[in-house]
């Protein structure tokens, strides 16, 4: 099922929730597309300016260079930067997987085994004179068994707000739960 | 160690603002009387001019790059969101437990991020 929620800054943003088995479960978030308006003012402004230039220096290779580098620029931050869906599978007795994906249509993958998981958290912490709160997964510490060795972020770029993160939250804690509850296989 | 008005501090007080006064009227003397008049009166190895105005410069440019300073240092000493820095410290991983003592307040400690997120989202039914 799918459900709407917001992103820190106000951006509209949609949660799906998937349940493959009982043991196995999958969300989904997907941030919004990259808008037209934003688009074309960037890139009109950017022309404006390498217009302005060229008046001023009396020179036509600054105009093609300013083609070439809004081209660029724009492949790149489509293939970098702008993050459409950023998806956890949470497999019980195995491991989480995260994935995001670009707007380019490129993924990348982490996996994390569920050995080295140690609890799947929400934390508050400053970020840029704002205190957000953002999903994480704890990384268990070889030595010592209750300690942290490693903190994982969850949905960075999308950041959503405290009412997703605790459906998120929830519902990896029900899978989470179970491998406490049969200890049995390793 | 209280801040009330005692003799000692008067006189400090008084010292420091005849103190200043002096330091003010210098500053303005060496910066406003020609050289040559300074150089008759047998000072002639007082520092350029240039400094009467060159400081205060100096100061005031100080002054704000302080602020956009204390700004930058501010965030860059901010623990990033993937550190453990954000869940835990020194002190928290060597705390004792202390014992639980019946019908007492329970000692202070820092409670582990797990519990606290069990506590808060979810619901015991």
């Amino acid at each position: 099922e799918e459900r709407w929620y917001r992103s820190a800054s106000g951006a509209p943003l949609a949660l799906r929730r998937r349940q493959h088995s009982a043991s196995c479960r999958e969300l989904a978030l997907r941030c919004p597309r990259l808008r037209l308006r934003s688009l074309s003012a960037a890139t009109s402004a950017a022309w404006l300016a390498a217009y302005g230039l060229f008046l001023l220096t009396e020179n036509s290779t600054v105009l093609s260079a300013a083609i070439i580098i809004t081209m660029i620029g724009l492949i790149m931050y489509l293939h970098f930067v702008k993050i459409d869906q950023e998806s956890l599978l949470v497999m019980g007795s195995l491991g989480i997987q995260v994935t995001s994906s670009y707007a380019s249509g490129k993924e990348s993958t982490t996996f994390i085994e569920m050995s080295q998981v140690q609890d799947v958290v929400i934390n508050e912490a400053i970020h840029m004179q704002k205190v957000i709160y953002y999903l994480c997964i704890l990384l268990q510490d070889p030595g010592n068994p209750q300690g942290v060795s490693e903190v994982v972020p969850l949905f960075q770029s999308s950041k959503p707000r405290l009412d997703c993160l605790i459906e998120v939250y929830k519902s990896c804690q029900e899978i989470l739960e179970q491998r406490k509850m049969a200890p049995q296989s390793s | 160690n209280s801040p009330a008005p005692l003799p000692e501090r008067a006189i400090y007080g008084f010292a420091l603002f005849l103190g200043s006064w002096f330091g003010f009227i210098l500053y303005l003397i060496w910066a406003y009387v020609p050289e040559t008049w300074l150089f008759s009166l047998g000072l002639t190895y007082w520092p350029q001019k240039y400094w009467a105005v060159a400081l205060p410069a100096y100061l005031l440019v100080a002054i704000g790059i302080g602020y956009i300073l204390l700004f930058g240092i501010n965030m860059m000493s901010t623990a990033p969101l993937n550190s453990t820095d954000t869940i835990t410290d020194n002190y928290a991983k060597k705390q004792q437990q202390k014992k639980f003592q019946e019908d007492a307040i329970p000692a202070l400690r820092d409670i582990p991020i797990s519990e606290v997120n069990r506590m808060f989202f979810l619901p015991e039914k």
